[in-house]
């Protein structure tokens, strides 16, 4: 041919329509651009919050079994959700030191003390209505649903860490989590007998599900050896009570754990090998405004 | 070429009104000026445009009773449309058919079912899809199920040919040394095209102000939030420039709140809604026509204007930097500083008198037209009627290619459809199909007329 192929539709050319000069075909196209590889550590300790939020899941369940069956004193659990409350409230006021001023933190302190107080006495006149919620149900649904809705928190919790000074976003599937969990724990509290079981379990539940996903946020900060340490801990706690009451339950929970600590990262490092990005002058461009 | 018959397959099509209709209608009406025989088959719209119309010039329009879904796409049902197009095809003696779009179903049905009777098919797509969300990924994968058996592709630009290509896996194993993957050399680049006789331009007006035109659908995807961050900046910077904003859309709001937050509504005219047929009328107001898209196929907007006089700025996105010679159209990359540099650069060639509206116009007129599309479009469906046709077995062998899932799913509906074909020929025979035997005669037709008055 004569003349030069260009890649234009303005000029009428001497090539045929379906002429394709081989190399400049598909040149713009980009592979993996954007890409940055997994490796296998930090992603073992990301999954670190999956495994905590798994592992508080199954020392409440067992804390529940415990109070139905009676081997656990109620009042042990109201002093044991008071004393995580303010063990939990020192760590976030020492993970919080870096972040808003001080006037602020004393507003801050005033607001959660009230609150607290307010839930508190809330769950305690609230109590004998939830003890018989659900007496007419069965006890079979109870247990069916509460397992869907533990799993609906699992699914739907908000497994991120927040960046140095950086907001909590609150995002609609986190609070669907936490309605999700504090449900099913409203459901599993009305098969209890008394109303101070009652109360012990949903306080535990508000500790469990609504206080400590926020620190687990925070605790994103700190450095990877309290992380790590800090999982190990309520790893070891969640077998030890749930080894008393289950072999079977204890061995499935653990290989879960594991698999989604140590094989589900491995899976996602090896997979990546399949990954096949592309982007060219088709994609949608992002448009870049100041301000 | 000799004249053959042709049907136009399409969920886009008059009544509507937007760049598909307005191509499947302009290359029905060229390809009939030029002998051929050709019908459009698309599915009904609301609230009685059923059966058979006829549009000028005898153009035969078959609405098929179906129920668009979404944005006046019909659902992918495979094998409903079999009957249907059977009975049509048979008794208007089709021998190619032409299907529009990639999010038409009625096409992609077409080219399913056309093999079974023997006729050939094409299929022209008119925009581009990403790969990464959820609605391409399926899409994608049910187009290149359907294109694993078109005789033909067409696309309209360049970039969306590289585009079609990937999404609809047209390449082949080549024998090349080392053996590699090939484009399928049926793969063809025709661009749109435009009547350049309705965008003549008009004299400018004798004053200082430049006029800036914006005209689209005010949506995302065209890139409105680059223009509300803009405006202001250009008109603070120019004070001779005023804009004038044609279109609908979510987000005519912004636009709406940029010009109060900025007090600027003396600089900047707002339009709202804009029929087709005013689009020259506002144009030939402006000087400069800004489109700040952030995908675009062909962008005919973009050649409208520029058919009109007017000098263009716009963002380098899809097949934009195909379309136009450096010296009509001015470039900025999709971020606000950039656009505000070429509309600068703009402003400053046309107040130095370098774009010449009608010299601009005379070479547009040269560039496109639609007598050029339908010979190109002639000389595709030429090479599809000398190439072999694909056996069945062919046909089974390259859709079982299409992945693992995927191929098996294509195969079965395949066969099925084979199986449905031949329950249609015994249940309605060939022979009770009443076929057609009188063609449009249009001196008849004036005849009759000259009766009537």
């Amino acid at each position: 041919m004569s003349t030069e192929w260009e890649k234009v539709l303005w000029k009428r050319q001497d090539h045929p329509d379906n002429h394709i000069v081989p190399g400049s075909f598909l040149s713009s196209l980009k592979k993996n651009a954007n890409f940055r590889p997994y490796t296998y550590w930090p992603v073992v300790l990301l999954s670190c919050a999956i495994t905590q939020h798994v592992a508080t899941i199954f020392i409440f369940v067992s804390v529940f079994v415990r109070l139905k069956e009676n081997y656990l004193d109620p009042h042990t659990l109201v002093w044991i959700s008071v004393c995580c409350f303010f063990a939990g409230y020192l760590s976030w006021e020492l993970l919080d030191r870096t972040g808003a001023g001080r006037e602020h933190r004393r507003a801050n302190r005033v607001k959660a003390a009230k609150s607290s107080i307010l839930i508190f006495l809330a769950l305690m006149s609230l109590s004998p209505v939830l003890r018989t919620l659900t007496a007419a149900t069965s006890s079979d649904s109870i247990w069916a649903l509460s397992a869907t809705l533990f799993g609906v928190n699992a699914l739907l919790a908000d497994y991120s860490a927040i960046s140095l000074g950086g907001e909590v976003h609150e995002r609609l599937t986190s609070v669907l989590s936490m309605n999700a969990a504090i449900s099913a724990s409203v459901v599993l509290a009305s098969r209890l007998a008394n109303d101070l079981a009652v109360f012990a379990l949903i306080l535990f539940s508000v500790q469990a599900f609504a206080l400590f996903p926020r620190l687990r946020h925070r605790l994103g900060l700190c450095p990877s050896t309290l992380r790590l340490a800090f999982t190990a801990v309520l790893f070891a706690v969640s077998i030890l009570i749930t080894g008393s009451l289950s072999r079977t339950v204890t061995w499935i929970y653990a290989a879960v754990q594991l698999g989604v600590t140590f094989l589900a990262p491995a899976v996602l490092v090896w997979a990546q090998k399949f990954k096949n990005e592309i982007r060219g002058p088709w994609d949608v461009a992002i448009p870049k405004v100041n301000c | 070429m000799l004249p053959t018959s042709i049907a136009m397959i399409t969920d886009f099509f008059h009544p509507n009104v937007g760049g598909v209709e307005n191509h499947v209608y302009m290359l029905s009406a060229n390809l009939i000026r030029r002998g051929h025989k050709v019908i459009v088959i698309t599915h009904s719209h609301q609230p009685d445009r059923v059966g058979v119309r006829w549009l000028v010039p005898s153009l035969k329009v078959y609405y098929i009773p179906f129920v668009p879904i979404a944005s006046s796409a019909t659902l992918p049902e495979f094998l409903t449309f079999l009957p249907y197009l059977r009975t049509i095809l048979i008794r208007e003696h089709i021998h190619l058919i032409h299907s529009h779009a990639s999010l038409s179903s009625l096409g992609h049905e077409g080219i399913l079912h056309s093999h079974l009777l023997g006729v050939r098919s094409v299929f022209t797509d008119h925009s581009l899809f990403g790969f990464d969300d959820a609605a391409s990924i399926l899409t994608n994968k049910l187009m290149a199920g359907s294109l694993k058996n078109v005789d033909a592709v067409i696309c309209v630009s360049h970039t969306g040919r590289e585009n079609t290509v990937l999404r609809g896996e047209l390449f082949e194993k080549s024998d090349t040394d080392p053996p590699g993957l090939s484009v399928r050399d049926s793969v063809y680049v025709i661009p749109n095209a435009l009547v350049p006789e309705r965008f003549q331009p008009s004299p400018p007006p004798p004053s200082e102000i430049i006029t800036i035109v914006v005209l689209g659908r005010l949506v995302y995807r065209k890139g409105i939030d680059l223009l509300v961050a803009t405006a202001p900046r250009i008109c603070q910077k120019f004070p001779n420039v005023r804009f004038l904003i044609g279109g609908d859309g979510p987000k005519l709001i912004d636009i709406l709140q940029m010009r109060e937050k900025h007090l600027l509504q003396d600089r900047i005219e707002i339009l709202g809604p804009v029929r087709h047929n005013d689009v020259r009328s506002i144009l030939v107001q402006g000087a400069i026509y800004m489109n700040t898209s952030l995908t675009e196929s062909f962008g005919i907007a973009i050649l409208e204007a520029a058919c009109a006089g007017l000098y263009v700025v716009s963002t380098r996105v899809g097949g934009v930097p195909e379309i136009l010679p450096k010296d009509m159209i001015s470039f900025a990359n999709p971020d606000e500083d950039d656009v505000c540099r070429a509309v600068g650069e703009a402003i400053k060639i046309v107040t130095d008198g370098k774009h010449d509206p009608l010299r601009a116009h005379e070479l547009i007129k040269t560039f496109y037209d639609w007598d050029s599309v339908a010979v190109r479009t002639e000389a595709v469906y030429e090479a599809v009627f000398r190439s072999p046709q694909m056996e069945l077995w062919e046909r089974m062998k390259r859709t079982m290619q299409l992945g693992l899932f995927a191929g098996p799913i294509y195969t079965i509906i395949l066969i099925v459809d084979c199986l449905f074909f031949l329950f249609l020929e015994w249940w309605m025979p060939r022979e009770d199909i009443d076929f057609v035997r009188e063609h449009w005669k249009q001196d008849m037709f004036e005849e009759m007329c000259q009766e009537a008055r």
